[in-house]
């Protein structure tokens, strides 16, 4: 363990951070009705707390200028959150606390404000619920419900309540006076003031807002003292999500001052919820708190015999490549058996990364018989010592926390 | 690239930069819930900064490789300008500010704040000409390559390229990526917005709105792939009209007859330098590409054709006797594609400007 501490201590990664965001959190079960809780609500105090980290999320070279300079985006920081759970026995709710020293609400006045930002990532339905789905946004087959929530000036939804009538200019209107008094707060009243969406997905691209009313959630958030508490509730069971036992939850934040949307957030891996007195799911707990076996050091060396930065970007050093995702901070937000799947079956999990005509000669997938296979090459002939050594060194690759 | 395709051809000799279209498209489409901003359609002087300001310099489109390039999103105040209002209410109510007249906000920038400027030595070798523009539609865009949410999309039947707000989350990463800043960030319903060609104008049988209301008659629409399409024999029979910024890589499908005509320069006496001529072809080479040099040639040469023979399909078609001379839409074809889609077919408003290459009855002649 020393050696192993010492090796990550070289990688210049706090080896606190690798320790800490392994903790499963436990949802303690209340009496209370979870649907309606807000982030001042008395149950709180129930809750036991975890510090989750959130790395920065960097599988993906977007297209901002300005928001690829910014001196925070090029070298991103890891971000301390904490998070407690509760649960009623139909609702769940998590209630989520980050720093942000600057009170970001996009405006509706500006093309260039931006909001900050939390989601929480739920796995959906699926036949292998051990096989989580792909962090970012889910998978082929292996659905994920995201539930988001951003500060957002008065929004006005076009495709909402189709009321053309009073999307129109006020000075357009021909009213004057208390006509137009009336018209301005009935435009008032039509603005969607929360901006709260939920989206199934399955991989990078493939989110889809669910519009049908058929997931009940309430989520909001609210700033004080120099940080944000965002709070979550849905049902434990709907159309999309059963929970139990073992719930695998992911916890993304965004901060407008560094123009975060999209992509540009910190992302937390796949955390254990463990729903007191619940029969916890091993397999899946195993899944998620086991960490590499593997020596990083040795696995470095094995990455760079494989060619692996032929195509990755795997340090700061190497080029931007559009030829597959960035693993510069891959070991922050992905898990062990992820990361040994992707080397072992690299077509197990293909996201759809960039739109296919943005980078049109360096495909990350082609298309057979209707299926996304990989682009990269099989590694199915290493030995498993070679793997396991790979895994834990792409694992240590995260970056410093804040 | 789609089955079809839509294109639009300006004939930049003619346009006397009176903002009809902008007008035209503004009324149709912008003046309202946060598009007021925006202009789909803006004429602006060239030389100048453009709309937004200096878009040129803003990035996006793609380099030689085929990879999309990094662009800058412009800001309200400092690029597009606040689009200010008056205190008409005030004055009506002869309240205590309704002495004056005022805009509600200081302006500092807007669109055409350096109209006619343009660059040289007043009254030596002054020059500008109007450069209208509206979104490209081009056949390899860049704001639906930038969006991580397979937001845009082309339509396969013609080639219009539109913004689906359902799935669009307002990232802007579109912005950036189209290299003519053609498309636009809603804040009011923080999604974007664009040009949509006037689709629904055009399915019924109606040019697009900058189109019909045209004054100077430079916008030609039609299909390309059709043969006896005035926007096929000015792009493909007689090569005279060229994309604009092609060197951005996106395969604009708006394309321009560059301006040929431009009077000699003065001397320091202020006599006239004969054989000079006051616009620099460099700056059309930058604009349209290299292509310009025989597009002028060949404009040149059936002038003169023209005037000594009488006889000049080129210059009969840039004429444009009629105004339903200039547009060759395809009510049929649209028909067809609805029925194929099972959708409603909707009929013609107007039957002038279908003589499609699908389209067997109707139309002008």
């Amino acid at each position: 363990m020393k050696k192993l501490l010492t090796t990550i201590l070289s990688l210049g990664v706090a080896a606190s951070a690798a320790l800490a965001s392994e903790h499963a959190i436990n949802a303690v079960k209340v009496s209370e009705k979870l649907d309606a809780v807000k982030a001042d609500s008395a149950v709180w105090s129930k809750a036991k707390f975890e510090t989750v980290i959130l790395y920065p999320q960097t599988a993906i070279y977007m297209n901002d200028k300005k928001a690829n300079a910014l001196p925070e985006n090029v070298n991103p920081k890891a971000k301390k959150v904490q998070v407690g759970a509760l649960y009623d026995g139909n609702n769940i709710a998590l209630l989520v606390k980050w720093a942000d020293g600057t009170k970001d609400v996009q405006s509706n006045a500006s093309t260039t404000s931006y909001s900050d930002g939390f989601a929480v990532q739920f796995a959906g339905i699926s036949k292998v619920p051990q096989v989580l789905p792909y962090i970012g946004m889910g998978s082929e087959g292996r659905p994920v419900v995201v539930h988001l929530q951003k500060a957002m000036e008065t929004v006005y939804e076009p495709n909402g309540n189709k009321d053309v009538a009073h999307q129109i200019n006020r000075q357009q209107t021909g009213l004057f006076g208390k006509e137009l008094a009336e018209f301005d707060a009935k435009v008032a009243a039509l603005g969607n003031h929360d901006y709260e969406k939920v989206f199934v997905g399955e991989g990078y691209r493939s989110l889809t807002e669910i519009k049908d009313g058929s997931v009940k959630s309430n989520a909001a958030m609210t700033y004080a003292a120099n940080g944000w508490t965002g709070t979550l509730s849905r049902p434990l069971k709907d159309a999309y999500v059963n929970l139990n036992g073992t719930v695998p939850v992911s916890i993304a934040v965004w901060d407008g001052s560094k123009m975060g949307r999209n992509g540009i957030k910190n992302l937390s891996p796949w955390i254990a919820i463990n729903l007191e007195g619940q029969k916890p799911n091993a397999a899946m707990h195993a899944e998620l708190t086991t960490d590499s076996k593997g020596d990083p050091v040795k696995g470095k060396e094995a990455a760079a015999a494989n060619g692996c930065n032929g195509c990755h970007q795997i340090e700061t050093s190497d080029p931007v490549s559009f030829l597959s995702p960035s693993l510069k901070y891959v070991g922050g937000y992905s898990s062990v058996a992820y990361l040994r799947e992707s080397i072992l079956k690299p077509s197990a999990v293909v996201v759809p990364g960039y739109n296919r005509n943005a980078h049109a000669n360096t495909p990350w997938y082609n298309i057979e018989k209707g299926k996304r296979v990989s682009t990269m090459t099989d590694y199915g002939f290493l030995d498993k010592e070679t793997v396991d050594n790979i895994v834990a060194y792409l694992k240590s690759l995260k970056a410093e926390v804040e | 690239m789609s089955k079809r395709q839509l294109a639009m051809v300006m004939d930049l000799n003619k346009c006397i930069g009176c903002q009809t279209c902008t007008v035209a498209c503004k009324t149709q489409w912008t003046n309202r819930n946060g598009r007021e901003y925006m202009y789909w359609n803006n004429v602006e002087t060239y030389p100048g900064t453009g709309y937004p300001k200096n878009w040129m310099e803003l990035g996006g489109g793609f380099d030689a490789a085929g990879d999309l390039q990094p662009g800058v999103i412009p800001n309200l105040e400092a690029d597009y300008g606040v689009p200010w209002d008056y205190n008409y209410e005030s004055l009506m109510g002869g309240q205590a500010d309704s002495n004056t007249f005022h805009p509600h906000i200081s302006p500092t920038w807007g669109p055409n704040w350096d109209e006619d400027e343009g660059a040289g030595a007043f009254p030596q070798d002054n020059y500008f000409f109007y450069l209208p523009r509206i979104c490209n539609h081009c056949t390899n865009p860049g704001c639906l390559s930038a969006c991580p949410r397979d937001a845009i999309f082309k339509r396969e039947e013609d080639g219009v390229v539109l913004v689906d707000l359902d799935r669009c989350q307002g990232y802007r990463y579109c912005i950036a990526g189209c290299p003519y800043k053609k498309i636009y960030f809603n804040p009011k319903i923080s999604k974007s917005e664009k040009c949509i060609l006037c689709f629904p104008r055009i399915e019924q049988g109606l040019p697009p709105a900058c189109a019909q209301q045209c004054v100077g008659r430079i916008r030609f629409v039609g299909f390309l792939d059709d043969e006896e399409s005035q926007v096929h024999k000015l792009v493909h029979k007689y090569k005279v009209a060229l994309g604009l910024r092609s060197d951005y890589g996106t395969q604009p499908n708006v394309y321009y007859i560059p301006p040929t005509e431009s009077p000699a320069k003065f001397d320091a006496e202020g006599k006239i330098i004969e054989g000079s001529t006051r616009l620099p072809v460099g700056e059309l080479e930058k604009l349209f590409g290299p292509e310009v040099h025989d597009a002028i040639k060949t404009l040149k040469t059936e002038m003169k054709k023209r005037k000594e023979t009488g006889v000049s399909e080129l210059m009969d078609l840039l004429i444009a006797y009629q105004h339903s001379d200039m547009f060759r839409l395809d009510n049929n074809y649209y028909q067809q594609v609805a029925k194929e889609n099972k959708r409603n077919p909707l009929a013609p408003v107007d039957t002038r400007y279908i003589a499609g290459k699908f389209t067997k009855a109707g139309g002008h002649h």
